[in-house]
Formats: C-alpha cells, sequence, structure tokens
C-alpha cells in the first residue's frame, strides 16, 4: 500500500513538474530532435540570405526560440541498452547453463554463484570509472582502430565510421573520430552491469526445470546440447524475465553511462559516436537546470523513462511470478 | 562489562552534543551556496577568515550558479554567488531590485585547453578561429586559418574533436558569450547561454568531466576555467584580444580585463562583462563572479549574523584579495573594491 503511495506520488510530482512543457510540446516532444536550452538572437533574412532592415535602417533581430525533445535521448537509452543485452544475454545463458548443469559436478557451483552475486553488487559509479579510465582508452587505440581497418571496405558499412554534416547550409561528410566515448562503450559497460543479475536470476528459473524433464530428453537420445535447448526452452518466461530485468537496470543506469557515452544530443547512427540516453541527460543537466522550459523538459523525460521502466519491470514479473501462482 | 562500556560510551557522546551546543550558542552561523567555479577560493577564504575570527563560521557549497541565484531567491542562505550576474527575469523573481546587491568577489577566465603531445609551446587563437571550430567549420589542426597565427608552432594534419560542459554553467556563459561577439555566424547558429547545443565533439559534465575528455583525446579542444586548467597542468592556447595581442590566461591578463572593465562601473554599478575589452595585456575571456546578497538582509535572523557576514566580505575584498592572486584567481582593482566596499558598508539589517 505505501508502496503504491510512493509511486503515485512520484508520478504526479513528474507531471505536474513536466506540465508546463507537455502542454508545449506536446505527443511532439517525442518525435523532435533539438535541445537548445538558451534563446538565439540573429539578424532576420530573407530567402536568399540578405539581412532585413525595418522602417528605421535598423536591423530586425529574430529570437529562436527555446526547443526541447527527447528522440535523441529515447534512440540511446534504445541503443545502449540492446547492444548492452546483445553483448550480455548469450554470455549470462551460458553461464547459468554451466552453472546448472556441469559446475555441480566440479563443485564450483557455490563459488561461482557467490562471486556473481558480489559482482552484482559494485556500485555502477565503479563501473563507470573502470569504462572512463580503461575501457574508452582501450577502445579509442585499440578496438576502435582494429575495427575499422577491418570492415571499411566493407560496402554498405561505411557509416560506421563517416558522417555527414550540416552546418549552417553547408553539407559535408568526414570521418568519425575514434575518441573512446561512445555509444559502443556504453552498451559495453553496461553489458558488464547487467551480466550478473542476469546470470544470477536465470541459473535460479533453470534450476526450477523439473528434473523429469531433463531426463526425459535425454531417455529419447538428445544429445547434451540438445536437452540444454530444450531447458532454455522450457524456461523461456522465466528467462525472458531475467533479461527484462537487466533491460531495466541498463535503461535506467545513470552515472555510469553518463561517464562513459560522450554526451551528446544527436542521433548518430555509428556506434563510435557520442550518444545520450534519458538517464544520462538528467544526471548531467538536472543540477543547475536552465530558464523556462528546461526543467519541465527534464521531468518529462524522467516521466518517460519512469513509465519505460514500469513497463519493463511489470512485463519481466508477470513473466517471472505471475504464471507460477 | 559490556553494558558498563556501553553506558559510559553514551555518557561520553552526550557530554559531547551538550557542549557541541553549548559551543554552537556562541558561534554565528553563515551559509552560503552558488558557483563552482570560485569554490575553491571560497573555501580558502573561509578557512583563513575563521582563524581571525572563529566566532564566526561561514560554509559555501559549490551547487552552481543557478541553484545559488535560487537558494538567495527562496531565502535559505545568507549569501548567494553566480558566474553570471542577475537577469532582469532573476531579479524579478527576487522582489524589489534595488533592494538585490550584486558585487564582483574575484575574476577569472575560460581558456582554450588541448591535447597536442607532439606540439611545443602554446597554440595561437583568434576569436573567429575558436568560434569556427567549436561551429565545426575548422575540422584540422592544420587548417590554414590556424596555421597562419601560428608561425612558431608545427601543426600536426589530426581531426580536431572539441569538447564541451554537458551541464549548465557559468564556464560555458562566459565561452559563448565570447564567441557571440567574435563571429555573426556563431551568434545566429549555437548563440550564448550557460547551457547551449553544440553540433559536434564530446561532452563532459563539470570542469573535470572536460578536462578527463581533453586529457584523454589526442587532437581534442575544451573550454575550461583558467584556475582548474592551471591546476591540472594543461595546455591552454593564448587568445588573440582585441589590441590584436595573443593573450595567455594569468592573474596578471585577467587583472588587466578588470581594469579595463572600470568605464563600464560608473554610477556605482559593479556588474560589467569582462570579455572581449580593449587595453594592452587583456586576456579577452575574463569574467567577474558575483555574490549575491539582501540589502535590507531580511534573510538572516539576528543582527549578529547580518554584522557577521558584513564582517566577512569587508575582509574577503581586503586582505583575501591576496590569496586570491597566490591561487592563481585575479585580484578585483583598486577602484572595484573600494566601491564594493562601500556598498557592503551600507548594508543594514532592517
Amino acid at each position: 500500500m505505501l508502496l503504491l503511495v510512493l509511486l503515485a506520488s512520484v508520478v504526479v510530482v513528474l507531471f505536474k513538474g513536466a506540465l508546463p512543457a507537455i502542454e508545449h510540446f506536446g505527443a511532439k516532444f517525442l518525435v523532435t530532435s533539438e535541445w537548445r536550452v538558451n534563446e538565439v538572437e540573429r539578424p532576420l533574412r530573407d530567402a536568399v540570405g540578405k539581412i532585413q532592415f525595418d522602417a528605421d535602417g535598423e536591423q530586425i533581430i529574430e529570437t529562436i526560440p527555446q526547443a526541447f525533445g527527447a528522440l535523441p535521448t529515447m534512440y540511446g537509452t534504445a541503443v545502449s541498452s540492446s547492444l548492452a543485452l546483445l553483448f550480455a544475454v548469450p554470455l549470462a545463458l551460458g553461464s547459468a547453463l554451466f552453472l546448472v548443469r556441469l559446475a555441480p559436478k566440479f563443485k564450483l557451483a557455490a563459488p561461482i554463484g557467490f562471486l556473481i552475486e558480489f559482482l552484482a553488487s559494485i556500485p555502477s559509479i565503479a563501473y563507470g570509472v573502470w569504462g572512463l579510465f580503461v575501457l574508452a582508452p582501450f577502445l579509442q587505440s585499440h578496438i576502435g582502430p582494429f575495427v575499422r581497418d577491418l570492415l571499411l571496405d566493407v560496402p554498405g558499412l561505411r557509416w560506421m565510421f563517416f558522417e555527414t554534416v550540416t552546418i549552417a547550409g553547408q553539407t559535408s561528410e568526414r570521418e568519425i573520430p575514434m575518441v573512446g566515448r561512445s555509444m559502443l562503450c556504453a552498451g559495453l559497460v553496461l553489458a558488464i552491469m547487467i551480466l550478473p543479475i542476469i546470470t544470477s536470476v536465470s541459473r535460479d528459473v533453470l534450476r526450477a526445470v523439473p528434473r523429469t524433464q531433463v531426463e526425459g530428453s535425454l531417455a529419447l537420445g538428445a544429445t547434451w546440447w540438445q536437452s540444454s535447448w530444450m531447458m532454455l526452452k522450457y524456461a523461456r518466461s522465466g528467462l525472458f524475465g531475467a533479461v527484462m530485468l537487466g533491460l531495466a537496470r541498463a535503461a535506467g543506469e545513470t552515472m555510469a553511462v553518463a561517464m562513459v557515452i560522450g554526451n551528446a544530443n544527436a542521433i548518430n547512427p555509428s556506434p563510435f559516436s557520442p550518444g545520450q540516453t534519458m538517464a544520462s541527460l538528467l544526471a548531467n543537466e538536472f543540477n543547475d537546470p536552465g530558464e523556462k522550459l528546461h526543467r519541465p523538459s527534464l521531468m518529462y523525460v524522467a516521466l518517460i523513462l519512469l513509465v519505460m521502466s514500469l513497463t519493463f519491470n511489470i512485463v519481466a514479473r508477470w513473466l517471472v511470478v505471475g504464471k507460477k501462482q | 562489562m559490556n553494558r558498563l562500556l556501553a553506558l559510559v560510551l553514551v555518557g561520553v557522546a552526550m557530554v559531547m552534543i551538550v557542549s557541541d551546543a553549548a559551543k554552537a550558542a556562541e558561534e554565528t552561523r553563515l551559509q552560503g551556496a552558488g558557483a563552482t567555479f570560485p569554490a575553491p577560493l571560497y573555501e580558502r577564504w573561509v578557512a583563513e577568515f575563521n582563524k581571525i575570527e572563529p566566532s564566526i563560521k561561514v560554509s559555501y557549497q559549490s551547487i552552481g550558479s543557478g541553484g545559488g541565484i535560487k537558494a538567495i531567491t527562496d531565502k535559505t542562505v545568507a549569501f548567494g554567488a553566480s558566474d553570471a550576474p542577475l537577469s532582469k527575469k532573476e531579479l524579478e523573481k527576487m522582489g524589489d531590485a534595488a533592494n538585490v546587491l550584486e558585487f564582483p568577489a574575484t575574476a577569472g577566465g575560460v581558456v582554450p585547453a588541448y591535447n597536442l603531445p607532439d606540439v611545443k609551446g602554446a597554440v595561437n587563437f583568434t576569436g573567429e578561429v575558436l568560434a569556427k571550430i567549436f561551429m565545426g567549420k575548422i575540422t584540422k589542426w592544420n587548417d590554414p586559418a590556424l596555421v597562419a597565427i601560428n608561425k612558431d608552432v608545427k601543426l600536426p594534419d589530426l581531426a580536431i574533436t572539441p569538447a564541451y560542459r554537458t551541464d549548465s554553467s557559468g564556464t560555458t556563459y562566459v565561452w559563448t558569450s565570447y564567441l557571440a561577439t567574435q563571429s555573426d555566424d556563431y551568434k545566429g547558429s549555437i548563440g550564448a547561454g550557460k547551457s547551449v547545443q553544440w553540433p559536434l565533439g564530446q561532452g563532459g559534465k563539470g570542469n573535470e568531466g572536460v578536462a578527463a575528455v581533453v586529457q584523454q583525446t589526442i587532437g581534442s579542444i575544451g573550454y575550461i576555467e583558467a584556475v582548474y586548467a592551471h591546476a591540472n597542468k594543461m595546455n591552454a592556447g593564448a587568445v588573440q584580444n582585441k589590441a590584436g595581442e595573443f593573450v595567455t590566461a594569468g592573474p596578471n591578463s585577467i587583472g588587466a580585463a578588470t581594469a579595463a572593465a572600470l568605464p563600464l562601473m560608473k554610477d556605482g554599478k559593479l556588474t560589467a562583462d569582462l570579455w572581449n575589452l580593449d587595453g594592452n595585456g587583456v586576456y579577452p575571456v575574463s569574467a567577474f563572479t558575483y555574490i549575491i546578497v539582501y540589502r535590507d538582509m531580511n534573510n538572516l535572523k539576528t543582527a549578529g549574523e547580518a554584522e557577521a557576514l558584513k564582517k566577512f566580505f569587508t575582509w574577503a575584498l581586503t586582505d583575501g584579495q591576496e590569496i586570491s592572486a597566490s591561487m592563481n584567481y585575479a585580484p578585483l582593482s583598486a577602484e572595484v573594491r573600494t566601491s564594493a566596499l562601500k556598498e557592503i558598508s551600507s548594508l543594514s539589517k532592517q
């Protein structure tokens, strides 16, 4: 009951704070990608770029208002979390299978299980510091150049290493500098962070697979791999729930991502480009928000993030717990 | 035995709490909050002042200029601190504008810090070149515009990665305001503010975030508060001032900027923009940082607190200024100090 009240009050506070932005931008907030906190004043120009003057010969100044849109950060959250799942899920499921089927034979289940739970309890800032000082420089000096040399001539992959930019009406193509702090770096750090939680939940789910099922499949002549595959299939809804829990943690991770993602509010398709997630945007800007619609817009982003992680959690809960009852 | 020990411990703790409370009764506590850029200086001031006046305890929280303005507007602190002078709107929110006093406490600069390991000596920049770099129009270090102003330095064929602040900050405000005076293109596309939309580059949170980006990325250039860049031994470029000289930031060149601002500070006005000022030896990306108080001091509880606040800032603007110079901040010029001190002495609790 208390939890419900707490949740409701969080939603109410966020909604009230975000209201000016919701009224001003509406649903357009979700599909636009500008994030301009300051107003820009410039001389008004006509279609051919001539500066306009008023009757007294003074330049007419146009003011470009603040603009906020959550699309780049939603994209950033989606991509960084997907990358994290891409790296973490195969490893986590493999580790869980090892823990359930192989480790007990070698008396390794308990110590490795303890290590995994220990990894899950490391504060995220520690992963962030490691990402910033170890992983990012390594990506910059080794992985990035290696991948570029490998894939540069593969047709259809040019977008990973070159970007087109339009600045003041001029479009040009330029090479994306390998700086280390990028969407890829964030995805890798998140993958390492969510690996323990997915592994430990998957292990418990796989343990719950009835022994008769496994033995039955072996009796029918299945190989070790086939019976493992059968186990995964049998436990798929629970495993899906484990993955969703990992996804929720990845999508909501704040400081570690802000340290390694490069913090650029733009949609860059290349994984070597900097990006921004909703959570890292809040970490960066909420401390000292600017005037007018900046704070409400940040509240709006927080509201979207909350609704999204709630959905993840509810789906995950329903899959892991709901079906047993 | 254990119980006895516990009892003794509780007793000792209670005595300590009581004696602490008694001590607190004799002390006057003042709380300030705001800008992060002068925070190291303010914290040093607080420590030094406490040696002279042990009965006055000042504490300063560096929560950012915006937070400082909000705190003084809500009257939850004795004084606020901000890198940018109050805007009209912010003054309105504080009630009667005539009741608000903002005065400069020190001055600082923002420097272009870069990471070019093979380059010896300071790289020269002009305002226009810096604006073009941050707009993405100059993308290589050996761009003809950069080579032309760096005859003595061999610049590499290397991509430029601009680095910027992602949090709202006075440093960004000063940097963008300066660039807006240098390029109309820049002014009309990115503009000036505490937080702006950069078209390219890498963002970092706080001076330390930008410093991390610059230190880790070869070929990057970021704008960093001068004291921070100096303390972290980062390479900072020289920027061309209005008189045509290439000047690096330091107490002398920023001090020259505060002196050049005197004509702008007539009739008791204590705020002035220090960027792009005319004069020899002036560092062009300089700025004052301000303290904000109420003239009627109705945010303070007692007359004793009001007196303590006046005492602290009177000391800060006299003896405290020597500390500024030793920490690489620029001390205020004598004229600015005199007029600020006059205003401080006229404060009284009502």
